[in-house]
């Protein structure tokens, strides 16, 4: 409203803004959101950048709902040149611009020195970070978002209580069910979510826990009739039978309102599993909980005995919108991102970057976390749905995670689920041949 | 309106007729040009702000449109046909038109018959009452959807824990959980915000009620109902009627903001309403034609039900 009222202020009086600095010095904008870990990372590497480059100015726009304002303006043909945002996101911006291919192409980036360092960007990342879905949104072997921070995602629980009834975290699914019906017993649930869009690491996991990497790609691109398969329904009856142990309290406090409270069964020992985030630690801290209590993260139980169990990496995203005016130093902008001197900054505020040699820098509290990747017996899995175009009324993720709170309360059945499932692919399908 | 527009109607006709010529002052030929002058920025804001966006409502919804990209393909009434074929939309509008039709009831109904008894019955405190019943007006809608979320929570909820005290165990119902009850949930919420808006406005109409209306009548062995049926009611008439259109369209646009802050449309759609279905297809799935389709279609449908609510409703005007 108030830019509105701006613009009509500046048509009356006639005056056209001129956003053109003089010659010469060139102003950088760039747009981030103020995650959880914070604005102070950022203004700090701006300036580290800015004391390299006298002549170039950079203005930082950062918001916890960074969509909001920086949409209007694009609306009106004022890209930002650098925006740090991950997908996933209820505005689903960095998806609206996948969707319609206006996001530059970051291939050349790879292959750009890091400022100030004598290593390409791409041999500075971590191994297969680069060339999947999330990175390049259309598999086209093309990089158009360059991963920022990453995280493991999977079940948290509270390892005091397991260590306290001496149960061992379940490796399997049978384990997993046995103790389902051990903490049953005791009265405490097996499972529970915050809101269903929580499920989106705990399917992506177990989408390639049970078919391989080769299954969970073909579920993301819609192969045709890929709902229909063994495996897939071996996917939904997995989860059909996790969801019968869920707490009963699950889906009436599965909302934006109340997801917390599903957060705090975990801290209250009402439930023993829930998928999430390392960012859980930050948000909870000044919850109560459980004497004894300690976060606890683990990747999924494999489907047999032996067989690859998968982290599901969370990553956020820069990237450089095809309407940005400053493009190159956007991009050096960008390389420098990834500098030893970022880095650092980074890390301090928790944001881990995936870069080699960056578990040292991995503050003490979430290294426990990250130390899940050594494992020789898990994988990171970074990905999601691929990108088609836009089809109306059919949003196969909502059909995916939502229809878990309709499987607890009885009002769809797994029949159903996978109908639903198979429709919304063909159509994304479709819309992507 | 009715006692506003008869005098600029006059002097306009009145120079050609002659009638009294020397008492205006005459209009000069620059005069017009003044005054079109004088209305050209009013008129330019509202063409702006107003009459285009509306339009463009109606022609986005007939193109396929990410909302950013400077590529939009028309598709003619394409948006319109799947709307139809959407089964989430529609249970969408059958949920916006359930809150409808049931929020309006009671609202209207409890908002009447408060208003009824607190300027008829000499009620003692009733100022504390309207002022109690008002507040939730001033309210804003996330601090509405926070309070209910404590009185809906299904363990530590008044509502529940209540029930839990009088040993009702079996009452308990899980507010904003249950597919079947969440919807009715959002409704009384929406109750709850509304009526004292609608009360404090039907006890301002019918204060202005001469008292010897009712003298009389009670003279005649009239009972409080039949002074209710037979006087208050036909002489608040017209402000019915207008409250009526109000609450359509507020309706609307209350369900929406609600919905957001206390359902986000869960669990699983079943509280879904046309404008968070709306949202969600326009932003978080890209699909910004289509979204403006179901913006013409809420456009056209409060319309058309305000057309059918006055239309209903019309009587002739009573004086006293």
């Amino acid at each position: 409203m108030a830019g509105a009222a701006l613009t009509a202020l500046g048509l009356l009086v006639g005056c056209s803004g001129s956003d053109d600095a003089g010659a010469g010095s060139t102003t950088l904008s760039v747009a981030a959101l103020e995650g959880g870990y914070g604005r102070e990372m950022y203004t700090q590497v701006i300036d580290a950048y800015k004391a390299k480059h006298p002549d170039l100015d950079v203005t930082l726009q950062i918001s916890k709902s960074i969509e909001d304002e920086i949409s209007p303006n694009m609306k009106a043909g004022r890209f930002p040149d650098v925006v740090v945002l991950g997908q996933g996101r209820k505005a689903a911006l960095t998806e609206t611009l996948i969707k319609d291919k206006a996001i530059e192409d970051l291939t050349p980036v790879l292959q750009t020195t890091v400022p100030g360092e004598s290593t390409t960007v791409a041999d500075k990342l971590t191994a297969g970070i680069v060339g999947n879905l999330n990175t390049d949104p259309y598999g086209d072997g093309k990089t158009f978002l360059l991963p920022m921070y990453y995280a493991p995602t999977g079940l948290f629980y509270n390892k005091g209580l397991f260590e306290q009834n001496g149960w061992a975290v379940p490796a399997t699914w049978d384990e997993m069910w046995a103790l389902g019906d051990t903490a049953k017993a005791k009265g405490i649930s097996l499972f529970t979510y915050p809101t269903a869009g929580y499920l989106d690491s705990y399917f992506f996991a177990l989408l390639a826990g049970v078919g391989g990497e080769e299954f969970y790609t073909q579920v993301m691109t819609y192969q045709q009739d890929v709902w229909k398969t063994p495996q897939a329904r071996q996917v939904l009856d997995i989860t059909t039978k996790l969801l019968s142990y869920a707490a009963p309290t699950t889906v009436g406090y599965a909302n934006e309102q109340d997801f917390t409270k599903n957060q705090q069964s975990i801290l209250d020992n009402k439930a023993l599993f829930m998928p999430n985030g390392t960012w859980i630690v930050g948000e909870m801290k000044d919850a109560p909980r459980a004497d004894g209590f300690a976060w606890g993260l683990t990747p999924l139980p494999a489907v047999t005995a032996g067989s690859k169990r998968y982290l599901t990496t969370s990553v956020e995203s820069v990237w450089i919108p095809s309407g940005a005016k400053n493009k190159d130093a956007a991009k050096d902008f960008v390389a420098y991102l990834y500098s030893d001197e970022a880095a650092k900054i980074f890390a301090a505020s928790n944001a881990i970057q995936p870069v080699k040699g960056i578990a040292t820098s991995v503050p003490a509290e979430n290294a426990d976390f990250y130390e899940l990747y050594e494992d020789a017996d898990v994988s990171a899995l970074v990905g999601g749905f691929a990108s088609t175009a836009p089809v109306e009324g059919v949003d196969i993720k909502g059909t995916l995670f939502d229809t878990a709170n309709s499987i607890i309360s009885g009002d769809k059945t797994e029949d159903q689920w996978q109908a639903a499932l198979q429709d919304a692919s063909e159509k994304l399908r479709q819309a992507g041949k | 309106m009715t006692t506003l527009s008869p005098p600029p109607a006059a002097p306009a006709t009145a120079p050609s007729a002659g009638r009294t010529p020397e008492k205006r002052p005459k209009r000069k030929p620059g005069d017009g040009l003044f005054v079109a002058l004088c209305l050209v920025p009013a008129l330019v804001l509202f063409a702006l702000f107003m009459i285009w966006p509306t339009v463009n409502v109606f022609r986005m919804s007939l193109f396929t449109w990410s909302g950013f990209s400077p590529n939009m393909r028309f598709v003619g009434l394409d948006n319109f046909t799947k709307l139809f074929d959407d089964p989430q939309f529609i249970r969408a509008f059958q949920n916006t038109i359930a809150l409808l039709v049931v929020v309006t009831i009671v609202t209207m109904g409890a908002g009447l018959f408060l208003a009824a008894i607190m300027t008829r019955q000499n009620l003692r405190g009733r100022n504390v009452y309207r002022f109690v019943l008002y507040i939730p007006n001033v309210l804003s809608v996330v601090v509405i959807a926070a309070i209910f979320s404590a009185l809906y929570d299904q363990e530590n909820g008044l509502i529940n824990g209540t029930l839990r005290a009088m040993s009702l165990d079996g009452l308990q119902v899980v507010w904003l959980g249950d597919q079947k009850v969440v919807l009715w949930s959002v409704a009384i919420a929406m109750v709850w915000q509304s009526l004292g808006y609608y009360m404090v406005l039907y006890m301002s109409s019918m204060a202005s009620i001469p008292e010897e209306l009712y003298e009389a009548s009670s003279l005649d062995g009239a009972s409080a109902s039949r002074q209710f049926f037979d006087i208050t009611m036909p002489l608040i008439w017209q402000n019915l009627r207008t409250t009526l259109t109000f609450f359509v369209m507020s309706a609307v646009n209350l369900s929406f903001v609600l919905v957001r802050a206390m359902t986000g449309g869960g669990p699983d759609g079943s509280s879904e309403v046309l404008l968070s279905y709306m949202y969600k297809q326009a932003y978080t799935n890209s699909s910004y034609g289509y979204g403006m389709a179901i913006g013409v279609v809420i456009f056209a449908f409060s319309f058309l039900v305000s057309l059918l609510v006055s239309r209903a409703t019309r009587r002739e005007p009573l004086q006293f």
